[in-house]
């Protein structure tokens, strides 16, 4: 993988409780639903079906998908480490839906930082919240940056080093 | 009592079937996909981007591969249902993970979440395959009754046999 750019995070400059740059998208609207649902051919209609959803399902509108979700906080960490960083684990929960007409705000904060291995890890939580401030997706990453004179990060990233959980 | 059989603990580890995606990562699937999540990141459609990156062609985004394995041509159309069934939820339209069923007792069933490990990105032309198998099973009581948490570990790889990430996902039944 190619070295930093300028305004990518340097490891030695991060410290426990800074916030990574944060992602908006939306509102989310009935078309960006049906263009994700399209894209990865998931048909369930609670997604793109209105009546269906709140009469049938009783839910309070059309859901954002899960799917869609897990993907805007994957790109949120990428953003924030690439070039020069690796994005190596993610977990993230579905806790609370957000509805369609919803504009969503991916983010991070800092929670733990380590050397090991020649290279930094960074933990982070992170987490969707809506317009209202709710919390709807609580998770954690952990991404792989370089160190100061140090190793480019092994592309592609060894299984080996899964088994240091931080 | 437990809602949790002795049979359902068999399938605890073992391996499905190794399923691989009805066609190759194409350009198209690529363009539709990274529209759809809105990416930005420009390795994912510019060649010279993904040559400057090390990649050597557009990639990916990590969790592409899990979407890869739609119906293949020529199978069974599944809005076929809504013939006998109008009110069917849509759901089923995308390949099931090829593990035996676990039988459980209850109907609902609920996304808990994920947890992935990524080791690198798909690129352009490859074809990308999985392999699943259960990993957890308990059973806990919820303010709604009992409910059977599930989670079933997923490793995708590529034609090469490389893998590209590993997702623990957790399902909820009640």
């Amino acid at each position: 993988m190619s070295q930093a750019s300028n305004n990518a995070p340097v490891f030695e400059d991060l410290r426990v409780g800074d916030d990574i740059t944060a992602l908006v998208r939306g509102p989310i609207t009935t078309s960006h639903l049906m263009r994700w649902s399209a894209a990865i051919e998931n048909w369930h209609r609670i997604h793109y079906d209105l009546p269906f959803a709140t009469e049938h399902d009783k839910l309070p509108g059309l859901p954002v998908n899960g799917t869609w979700k897990q993907h805007f906080l994957v790109q949120m960490m990428r953003e924030w480490l690439t070039p020069a960083g690796w994005l190596w684990k993610i977990d993230f929960s579905f806790r609370k839906l957000d509805v369609a007409g919803s504009t969503l705000t991916a983010w991070g904060r800092i929670t733990a930082l380590e050397e090991r291995d020649g290279m930094g890890y960074v933990t982070c939580e992170i987490g969707i919240r809506n317009q209202d401030g709710q919390e709807s997706t609580p998770g954690t990453a952990i991404g792989v940056l370089p160190l100061q004179q140090g190793k480019v990060v092994p592309y592609p990233y060894p299984d080996a080093f899964a088994s240091h959980d931080a | 009592m437990s809602h949790i059989t002795p049979e359902m603990q068999a399938l605890i580890g073992i391996a499905g079937e190794v399923q691989t995606a009805p066609t190759p990562l194409g350009p198209d699937t690529l363009r539709r996909f990274t529209q759809a999540v809105m990416e930005s990141d420009p390795v994912h459609w510019d060649p010279i981007e993904a040559e400057r990156r090390g990649f050597g062609v557009p990639v990916a985004t990590p969790l592409q591969p899990m979407h890869l394995f739609a119906r293949p041509a020529g199978t069974p159309d599944t809005f076929e249902r809504f013939q006998d069934k109008p009110d069917w939820d849509g759901m089923g339209g995308t390949v099931s993970k090829g593990l035996p069923s676990l039988n459980l007792p209850f109907k609902r069933l609920l996304n808990g979440g994920y947890a992935c490990e990524f080791f690198q990105l798909a690129k352009l032309g490859d074809l990308v395959s999985r392999q699943s198998r259960y990993v957890e099973l308990s059973e806990r009581e919820s303010s709604s009754g009992p409910m059977i948490v599930f989670k079933t570990e997923t490793l995708y790889t590529n034609q090469h046999g490389e893998k590209l990430l590993r997702i623990v996902h957790t399902e909820l039944a009640r």
